[in-house]
């Protein structure tokens, strides 16, 4: 039942398929196992959610494509890795606590890159001859992906939630870099320089899954590239909400920096 | 027998929630309350919907709680509506109280005038106790 409703349309189709009439062996064999459902492996398009997710009764069969390995911490250099494991061990004694430390999100400001890719909520891929456009449900973010463009000197690069992206096209893997993050916009709190570079091969795996390979360099702060990879999950004829964080009754301290509730009404 | 059908369908349409948007660490999930009165204010908008809720606390006094509940999208996935909790509704909730002791807490599970009860969505964790009579629920009962 948990499972019924969220069935994935990969699954579906197999199902029909298994109830198609075989009359050869070829056919008979391929009913007992059938094959996957045919797919364009150029073709992003579509509304898609993080894979697997992390709740249960997601909807979501887990064991469908493997689960990507969890994201390694940043491998900063030895002269920010000792802030950075210092200001994790703030944030999990403040939440031991029952104090959590207000982040971005208590002021409403939204992920940027690359966390926008950890999809949050279900996002959007829309694909044309110029660009491809991705739309986070969450806080509405878009990052657009020009083409076969040039992306600009890291210097002339105006600084940005979601940056300068370019894709191309290496065989079926769709190869995106980015650069122009600004220096308060952070994943996994890591801090990063304006030469920060975010690389990404996305390639289309089944039907109904796509893979984000990321990798992100950083000759300033990292002592090599810090890899991981997501996968997403194809959400047939979702349609996106829109999200305007309009008043977060959460706020943050002014002396403690914690998160704290409003209690008034709506402003 | 009927509620727990009912929670069964919700738990069902969740789905699409990757992750938290913060920690919830400032509500005490480990003792959970249960709350019946009637809304004051019911405001659907990101990041959070909020119920205000008059209803008395374990003292029997009345208190304007502020629920906080995930957002509408988040619960529209779940089988909420943007209009089925209304001012003057009495409702019943559980909810995890604020730590600080402030008539402030995040919800868990409601019920519905109409006897229909819905959940908060995957991060918000499940009720452990029930919404019908306050009483814990065995460890990985369906709530």
């Amino acid at each position: 039942m948990k499972a019924g409703v969220a069935l994935p349309l990969g699954l579906a189709l197999l199902t029909l398929g298994a109830c198609t009439p075989k009359t050869d062996q070829a056919a008979a064999s391929a009913a007992a196992k059938p094959a996957a459902a045919a797919f364009d492996a150029k073709d992003f398009s579509g509304t898609w959610e993080r894979y697997p997710q992390s709740t249960e009764n997601s909807g979501q069969d887990p064991t469908v494509v493997p689960r990507p390995e969890p994201i390694p911490p940043p491998p900063l250099k030895p002269e920010f890795k000792t802030a950075w494991e210092a200001e994790q061990k703030k944030i999990d004694a403040a939440n031991k606590a029952g104090e959590p430390i207000a982040t971005g999100y208590t002021h409403c400001i939204p992920d940027g890159m690359p966390a926008m890719m950890m999809a949050m909520f279900p996002m959007e891929v829309l694909q044309t001859q110029r660009q491809t456009t991705i739309i986070q449900e969450a806080y509405n973010q878009v990052r657009r992906i020009y083409l076969n463009d040039t992306l600009p000197a890291v210097e002339d690069a105006e600084p940005g939630f979601w940056g300068h992206s370019t894709g191309k096209w290496e065989g079926n893997d769709f190869v995106v870099e980015t650069i122009g993050i600004k220096d308060n916009v952070r994943f996994r709190n890591a801090p990063h320089s304006a030469a920060m570079r975010i690389h990404e091969r996305m390639r289309v795996i089944d039907a109904n899954h796509f893979e984000d390979d990321v990798t992100v360099e950083d000759p300033d702060y990292l002592t090599g590239p810090w890899k991981w990879k997501w996968v997403y999950q194809r959400r047939p004829n979702y349609k996106m909400y829109e999200y305007v964080c309009e008043d977060n009754r959460e706020y943050a301290d002014p002396v403690t920096g914690k998160a704290r509730m409003r209690m008034d009404k709506k402003k | 027998m009927r509620y727990r059908v009912l929670w069964a369908l919700v738990l069902s349409a969740v789905s699409g929630i990757a992750a938290a948007h913060h920690s919830f660490a400032m509500f005490d999930s480990d003792h959970q309350i249960r709350l019946t009165g009637k809304v004051e204010e019911f405001t659907w908008q990101n990041p959070h919907i909020y119920i205000h809720l008059q209803a008395k606390n374990a003292k029997g006094k009345l208190a304007d709680w502020v629920i906080e509940c995930a957002n509408p999208g988040i619960l529209n996935r779940a089988g909420w509506k943007f209009n089925m909790i209304k001012k003057g509704d009495q409702l019943t909730v559980v909810v995890a109280p604020l730590r600080t002791g402030e008539p402030g807490a995040l919800l868990k599970q409601v019920k519905l005038a109409d006897g229909r009860i819905f959940g908060n969505g995957g991060p918000a964790g499940p009720p452990n106790i029930s919404i019908e009579d306050g009483k814990p629920l065995a460890a990985g009962a369906k709530p």
